[in-house]
């Protein structure tokens, strides 16, 4: 007993030195980072809410190696899983449909889910991080399966399917504020000179052929999941280069589509297109090919509580395999060839061994990295960017009435430095309600991630505000006087960004083999695009190899 | 100088006697606005303010000292009391089980006072004139005031400033009375400092009345609604007016009209007994919508219904149309009826949580013109509501005007028959409304069989009637549309832009 004390006022004297110098270390490069940015003081909005962000303290104890206490004790679990996001879930679902039920998912957070979290107020439950899936491609079957357990396809009408009514995005769904009103849809339109409207359609008509357009070994050239994607170079050679420089090249100058596309970057990589590649570029627009016999092709699907709803479907019945509060700290070979991983309980102050014979490293890799410290994995984990994120979600209790259409569920401004915010009560079926959640995302890009990050973890809540609502009152005028509350969540790296030579690697290639058929990998960041339906065959992929070699 | 005051007297006089008539009128006027029958409440109100006079009369005997002062401390009194008299009325109005003791009482206070006003006067003025200089002078003014304001009250005063301004200017009329005689007999009279500034503040209090008129009572509408206003109110949902013109009381929500009580008794025959006479076995009723109780006055009628469940999302409404005697009249305090139920909650989530059956379902919301009400014109809602539905059950729909927006109407139409259900469309002509539609819907295997009589009593629904209802002459036969869901939402832009032509 007093062994444990002993350890635990070591650890966390250790912790708060290291957090000390660490902190030394953010606050100077707040400092310096104050100077890149406009103003940074404070108007003192008159704004309660707070902020938050995934366990830091955990992940960088983890990054820094501090000192753990020694394995109190040791027992066996034949597969191990490291990490409860989409791809963690999605690997355990995967195990236990298949019979396997001796696995264990080692989540460090206090909750399940990763990106798909999600929480709740008074007035509706809200998403933290991703808030939509696209309804499924068609060959897309293991997903297809899934959406028909949890009832989100209800039937089949002509053989396509027929998706729940509750959860097709709710009419009116998209507004674009633009010449100073909120125009139907986010493609600019109101107030667009034709030269520009002619270069927009020309550049849709385009993605449409791209969409239909097979490669020379008969696959798709864009599909999702994107590696079953055709081999095609001719295709693939698009990935070598930027977004920006495919569009200049192929004479789109259109500042209103440019406009557009940048918008469609941000949104699903968190990086502006001179960061991305073409072959990501393009591939949002020309993969999701989903048709319904209820809705129209790329219908959007979503909930309140965003993908948190789709998340705990997929934990459904997962319920005792996950251990949540807990971090893997590393993992080591045994002499008998069993893998035994160090997991330290964040709750309890208290570590054990794990000996597993299989481990799912559903984790991103900036974290593998630390925990494969004893293996030789020969990737460049450089390679790998991750996109800083902020959400906001903001209590109004009445949104100002203006020019245009009427609030949608998806709300954007052209040339603002957000992507816009999305209402999250536009699945409920009341008719009244006088309360609102908007949630607002903005991507932290417009520096390179890891200075991006930096200054992010430094930055205080008022701060922030300084940051939101300027742009929230140049769309609604006057809207800060109708916020109740904001509450801030940072995702330090909240999505992997498929920057150019980063989907066709050879380095990325390698990160997704497993390690002597013992240490298999699961997550977003080895497709390279971060949208749940990659989390989810990766998940189904990495149990899938297991079963396959126990068979 | 000497000779000047007394005209000056006389002018008051003339000013006062006008004041006195003018708030006779209002209070008149906002009684038979209020209450309705204006015979009634003219008398009453006549009757009530000349008896008051009388006992003002009486009791100025019992004025002895400071007459002058004790004059002036009346005017401004009668100035406040007459000045707020229609706003205060209009405002305790809601409160209808006190009302007419609040009416009566002001009638009687004002009656009162301006029954003090003329005696005090002639004792002021009683030795400077003889007695039937004093007589003739006196009275003759009063009577022109009276002549004046009875002239200018119909014609100027109510078209221009509306009862609640009319009666702020009469009141300061009234005070600059008290004012003007304190300054200029402000040697024969005791405190005059005091009562010089008391009359102003009254004044620019009246003032403040006049100017904020419309903010204090919330009438601002009366220059939007050709009727006179006699209700409003703002509930968490929507706005709710009341007008009243001759005997005719029109509702209005949000500024769409409701009903017209001349003519809405088309409306809800068509819309209930279409349906519940061809259901003689009917016991459980569900309206949905319809907070004013009209749909559920006519489903009363049949002796079979066993219980109406009425759920309207709108506290404000349904209370309204439970307590208003003038509204009670409407509805034959159908509301308060032991059969009926009252709910107050939004009928989607009240309905998704819902298992028992109904044999007739009337639903009868406001038209889809926003994507909020919207959504109770899908087909997910319309799924819900057949799951409710008794197998032989009926259910109507008010589908908006197949004239107007025949691409609405038949909407509603495809909506109800894509979620299995076979329809029957029909119409009838409402004057307030133009030529309007319903749906009927029912199991694709009932027959819908036509009533070959109906209740006794009923004024428009008839066997020939709705032979004529069941025809779709031309300019409103079906049209093809798509089914309206939550994720597309069609019959709102429809609704948009058919009624744009229109509005």
């Amino acid at each position: 007993m007093s062994g444990q004390t002993f350890y635990k006022d070591d650890f966390t004297a250790y912790l708060k030195r290291r957090s000390f110098l660490l902190r030394i270390g953010l606050i100077t490069g707040g400092i310096f980072l104050n100077s890149c940015y406009k103003k940074l003081k404070s108007n003192n909005y008159n704004i309660k809410g707070n902020l938050f962000g995934p366990n830091a303290k955990a992940g960088h104890a983890l990054r820094d190696k501090i000192k753990i206490p020694l394995a109190s004790k040791t027992r066996k679990v034949k597969i191990l899983i490291i990490g409860s996001g989409i791809s963690g879930l999605s690997a355990g679902r995967w195990l236990k449909n298949s019979g396997e039920l001796d696995f264990e998912i080692i989540e460090l957070e206090n909750h399940i889910g990763g990106n798909s979290h999600y929480s709740s107020n008074k007035v509706s439950s809200y998403p933290l991080g991703a808030h939509y899936i696209t309804i499924a491609n068609n060959d897309d079957e293991l997903l297809i399966d899934f959406l028909k357990e949890i009832n989100v396809i209800t039937h089949f009408e002509n053989d396509l399917p027929y998706y729940n009514d509750y959860y097709l995005t709710f009419d009116p769904e998209e507004r674009l504020l633009i010449n100073g009103e909120w125009q139907e849809g986010l493609i600019p339109d109101f107030g667009v000179p034709q030269a520009d409207k002619k270069q927009i359609r020309r550049f849709l008509n385009d993605v449409e052929k791209l969409k239909n357009t097979k490669g020379n070994d008969g696959k798709f050239v864009f599909n999702i999941p994107v590696h079953s994607s055709s081999n095609d170079l001719e295709y693939r050679k698009l990935d070598k280069i930027s977004f920006e420089s495919y569009l200049h090249t192929n004479g789109y100058d259109s500042k209103y589509l440019l406009w557009y596309l940048n918008y469609a970057c941000k949104d699903d990589y968190g990086q502006k297109m001179d960061k991305i590649s073409a072959w990501a570029g393009l591939h949002y627009f020309a993969s999701r090919r989903g048709g319904a016999a209820n809705a129209e092709q790329n219908a959007i699907l979503t909930w309140p509580e965003g993908n948190g709803w789709i998340m705990k479907q997929l934990a459904t019945g997962l319920k005792e395999h996950i251990k949540t509060s807990n971090m893997c700290y590393e993992i080591k070979k045994m002499a008998d060839g069993s893998l035994s991983a160090t997991i330290f309980n964040l709750s309890k102050n208290s570590t054990e061994s794990i000996l597993a014979e299989k481990v799912i490293l559903c984790s991103p890799q900036f974290v593998n990295n630390h925990l494969l410290k004893n293996f030789d994995r020969e990737i460049n984990y450089k390679n790998f960017s991750y996109a800083p994120w902020l959400v906001a979600n903001i209590t109004i209790n009445q949104l100002p009435d203006s020019k245009g259409i009427t609030l949608c569920w998806d709300n954007v401004a052209f040339n603002t430095p957000s992507v816009g915010y999305v209402n999250s009560a536009q699945q409920h079926l009341k008719i009244s309600e006088d309360k609102k959640i908007l949630t607002y995302y903005l991507p932290l890009c417009d520096f390179e991630p890891s200075i991006a990050r930096l200054a992010a973890y430094s930055r205080d809540y008022s701060q922030w505000l300084d940051i939101i609502i300027p742009e929230l009152e140049m769309m609604h005028p006057n809207l800060s006087l109708a916020i109740e509350n904001i509450d801030i969540w940072i995702w330090g790296h909240g999505m992997i960004a498929p920057t150019q030579n980063f989907i066709w690697s050879d380095n990325l290639e390698k990160a997704r083999k497993p390690i002597e058929n013992k240490i298999f990998f699961a997550h977003s960041d080895l497709s390279g695009i971060s949208i749940f339906e990659e989390a989810f065959h990766q998940g189904i992929n990495a149990a899938k190899q297991i079963l396959n070699n126990n068979g | 100088m000497n000779k000047k005051l007394p005209a000056l007297l006389l002018i008051s006089v003339f000013v006062v006697a006008t004041c006195g008539l003018i708030y006779e009128l209002i209070a008149g006027t906002l009684a038979s606005y209020l209450l309705g029958d204006s015979v009634t409440q003219f008398s009453t109100i006549i009757g009530v303010y000349l008896f008051s006079m009388g006992i003002g009369s009486w009791i100025s005997k019992y004025f002895d000292k400071n007459i002058l002062s004790w004059f002036i401390q009346i005017e401004i009194l009668v100035g406040l009391v007459g000045g707020f008299s229609a706003t205060i009325l209009f405002l305790v109005f809601e409160s209808i089980a006190s009302f007419r003791i609040v009416l009566y009482g002001f009638v009687s206070l004002t009656g009162i006072l301006v029954g003090l006003e003329i005696p005090l006067l002639m004792r002021i003025l009683k030795d400077r004139y003889e007695f039937k200089d004093l007589v003739s002078k006196v009275f003759t003014f009063d009577y022109i005031g009276a002549l004046l304001a009875s002239l200018i009250f119909p014609l100027l005063l109510i078209p221009h400033l509306g009862l609640v301004k009319t009666a702020y200017l009469f009141g300061i009329l009234n005070v600059l009375v008290a004012l003007i005689v304190c300054v200029s007999f402000k040697k024969e009279i005791k405190a005059s400092k005091y009562l010089q500034s008391a009359s102003l503040i009254s004044i620019i209090v009246l003032l403040a009345g006049f100017v904020y008129a419309e903010r204090i009572t919330s009438f601002s509408e009366s220059q939007t609604y050709s009727d006179t206003i006699i209700y409003s109110k703002s509930t968490p949902y929507q706005r709710i007016i009341l007008t009243k013109k001759n005997k005719v009381l029109r509702l209005f929500l949000n500024g769409n009209l409701q009903f017209s009580s001349d003519d809405e008794y088309r409306y809800h025959e068509a819309l209930v007994h279409p349906g519940l006479q061809a259901l003689p076995f009917a016991r459980h009723v569900l309206v949905m919508g319809g907070g004013d109780g009209l749909a559920v006055r006519e489903i009363l009628k049949y002796p079979n219904v066993d219980s109406v469940t009425l759920v309207d999302l709108d506290k404000g409404m349904t209370t309204l149309f439970q307590s208003n005697k003038i509204l009670l009249g409407l509805n034959k305090n159908s509301l308060l009826s032991p059969k009926v139920k009252v709910i107050n909650a939004d009928a989607f989530s009240w309905i998704k949580a819902q298992r028992k059956k109904f044999d007739f379902i009337v639903i009868d919301f406001p038209d889809p013109s926003n994507y909020a009400v919207g959504k109770l014109y899908t087909n997910v809602f319309y799924t819900l509501v057949k799951s409710i539905l008794a197998p032989k059950g009926l259910i109507v729909v008010q589908s908006t005007s197949p004239y107007v927006a025949p691409k609405s109407f038949w909407t509603v139409n495809k909506t109800l028959e894509s979620v299995g259900f076979k329809t029957i469309p029909y119409h009838n002509y409402v004057p307030s409304f133009g030529e309007w539609g319903y749906i009927m819907a029912t199991e694709p295997e009932n027959v819908y069989k036509k009533p070959q009589q109906y209740l006794p009593g009923l004024k428009f629904i008839s066997k020939e009637s709705l032979d004529l209802m069941l025809f779709f002459p031309k300019d409103m036969s079906k049209v093809e549309t798509d089914v309206n869901k939550l994720n597309n939402q069609i019959l709102v832009k429809y609704f948009e832009d058919e009624w744009a032509n229109v509005l």
